[in-house]
């Protein structure tokens, strides 16, 4: 089985930290849009009418109707005004839940209920009836309430401490997420530096590969590459040739003309004013590449090369014709592309060598004419 | 001389006929009132308990038992009187509460008028009260998940 792309190894750690982050951040979103509202649900009834027991509100009933009745004379009109009262009470009392828990609650609503027919009755009210049908429910009531206070208090407090563990647990599960988020960071961004690495050792060893040691221009590979890269643009091909180089080896030495190639290759291009691209064919031989789709224009960049070169008068020990280094130079326009090339190249090397047969130091520009249906290329003197 | 006793003891039992039969304002827990644009709607409760035509079982939180139901869908009855069904209402209770909610374009809520068959009373927490017909997975344990359940009402009008 293949191993994963490097790529697709470091986008897996990225992937994974994400996700830890969102993770954590999901996790805050929850603890303030949901946990945050229901204790605000549980604690936000203090202090209004529905977060008062039911008890409570029924006790001071019946403590009103009590008042009422306490106040002689008990008329008809006191007598509705306590019947009210007790109605209201019986209805805030008469609570399945209390009715399940608290032993006292149906005897004291009985009491009420008798209470009521007396009071309907418009039989009179001894202090023995108020204090068994009132004193007795309100005793009643009170004992709900205390242990509802009692039984609430033991609820917030058993909420709160679940409250603090589910705070705990979710600090250690943030903590936990955020460092595996950053381990994750970490692993992507290690493979991400290692990764870019070896991208960059690539292309520096097919940098290398395709470049001249010597004169740190490119080589016959990087020409081949360019024009593939090309493919399709009016191009100008030039094939610069120093003449009697091995003499001049043979006679200074090949530190001397390593040296000497080395110049050569900065002054070409300052000759070309850095609008060619620069390759070393073999020992003796250059080839200049530019954007070219007129054979004048080309002919105009051999001129300056070889006159450059004169200019330059760099002493040659060993010249057959002259005493400075000259070139041959033989060019031709093509159109990039691999057939194509083939033709050009070929068209500027005849150039090159009707140069070095005419007696060398010159130039010539092949007069190419592209045949469209096969790439081959007629090949006229200029 | 002739008494003018008669006519004073006529004039003043016409009088009090009229006042007896000319419809009372005032509250009492035999009406609830309507109020939607600065007018008032006084609605029978015995008409509220004929017209109650929807008819259920639940479990009541509060009696913490089962408990037959008889009522009528709110909405429709605010669609009735007002036309249209108020964004909020506030609820004015027998019991001196008062609350303003919102929410009541939902077929869930019942003005109940029955309970096992028999009319509410105030001690039942009447004469009508509204509840939900499904309360969902709330834990009926839990009182507080039903505070929006209006007791003893008395009272409603259209918060504008």
């Amino acid at each position: 089985m293949r191993p994963a792309p490097r790529w697709r190894r470091h986008l897996g750690w990225l992937w994974l930290s994400l996700m830890s982050f969102t993770l954590l951040m999901l996790l805050i979103t929850y603890q303030t849009r949901w946990v945050y509202p229901e204790i605000h649900a549980y604690f936000s009834q203090a202090g209004n009418l529905t977060g008062q027991q039911l008890a409570t509100r029924s006790r001071e009933y019946l403590q009103q109707s009590l008042d009422i009745l306490l106040v002689d004379p008990v008329d008809e009109e006191r007598r509705h005004q306590a019947h009210f009262q007790l109605e209201l009470a019986y209805s805030l009392f008469d609570i399945g839940l209390y009715r399940n828990e608290y032993r006292c609650t149906r005897p004291s609503l009985a009491a009420l209920d008798e209470l009521k027919v007396k009071l309907r009755s418009g039989e009179g009210l001894l202090p023995g009836d108020l204090r068994h049908s009132l004193l007795g429910p309100i005793r009643c009531l009170t004992e709900i309430e205390m242990h509802q206070l009692d039984r609430r208090s033991s609820v917030t407090a058993a909420f709160v401490e679940d409250t603090r563990r589910h705070q705990g647990q979710v600090l250690i599960g943030s903590v936990v997420i955020f460092v595996l988020g950053l381990a994750f960071w970490w692993m992507h961004e290690r493979h991400r530096r290692s990764a870019e690495r070896a991208t960059r050792e690539s292309l520096e060893w097919m940098a290398r590969a395709l470049s001249d040691p010597l004169t740190g221009v490119g080589n016959r590979s990087a020409l081949h590459q360019e024009v593939l890269a090309c493919e399709g643009k009016p191009m100008g091909l030039i094939l610069i040739d120093i003449d009697f180089f091995k003499q001049y080896n043979d006679h200074l030495g090949h530190p001397d003309g390593d040296k000497l190639l080395r110049h050569l290759a900065r002054l070409i291009d300052e000759t070309l004013g850095g609008q060619a691209r620069l390759y070393r064919m073999g020992g003796d031989e250059f080839a200049a590449l530019l954007d070219c789709a007129d054979d004048g224009v080309l002919a105009g960049h051999c001129e300056r090369l070889v006159g450059g070169l004169r200019d330059a008068a760099l002493h040659h020990p060993d010249h057959s014709g002259s005493s400075i280094v000259t070139f041959s130079v033989g060019a031709a326009c093509f159109i990039a592309g691999q057939a194509s090339f083939d033709g050009g190249y070929a068209a500027a090397d005849q150039a090159l060598y009707r140069v070095k047969a005419g007696g060398r130091d010159g130039w010539q520009v092949a007069e190419a004419k592209v045949v469209a249906d096969n790439g081959d290329l007629k090949l006229e003197r200029s | 001389m002739t008494s003018s006793r008669p006519f004073i003891c006529l004039a003043a039992w016409l009088t009090a006929t009229l006042l007896l039969s000319t419809p009372v304002a005032a509250a009492s827990p035999d009406q609830i009132t309507l109020q939607h644009n600065d007018e008032e709607i006084h609605l029978s409760v015995d008409d509220l308990r004929e017209q109650a035509d929807v008819e259920f079982t639940f479990f009541d939180p509060y009696l913490a038992d089962e408990v037959a139901i008889r009522g009528l869908i709110f909405r429709d009855l605010l669609v009735a009187h007002l036309g249209g069904v108020p964004e909020t209402l506030h609820f004015y209770a027998w019991d001196d509460y008062d609350v303003a909610l919102g929410g009541w374009d939902d077929d869930n809520w019942i003005l109940v008028t029955h309970q096992d068959g028999e009319p509410l009373s105030m001690r039942e927490r009447g004469p009508v009260r509204l509840v939900e017909c499904d309360y969902g997975d709330r834990d009926p344990a839990n009182l507080r998940n039903f505070n929006d359940w209006v007791w003893m009402i008395k009272r409603i009008e259209s918060v504008p």
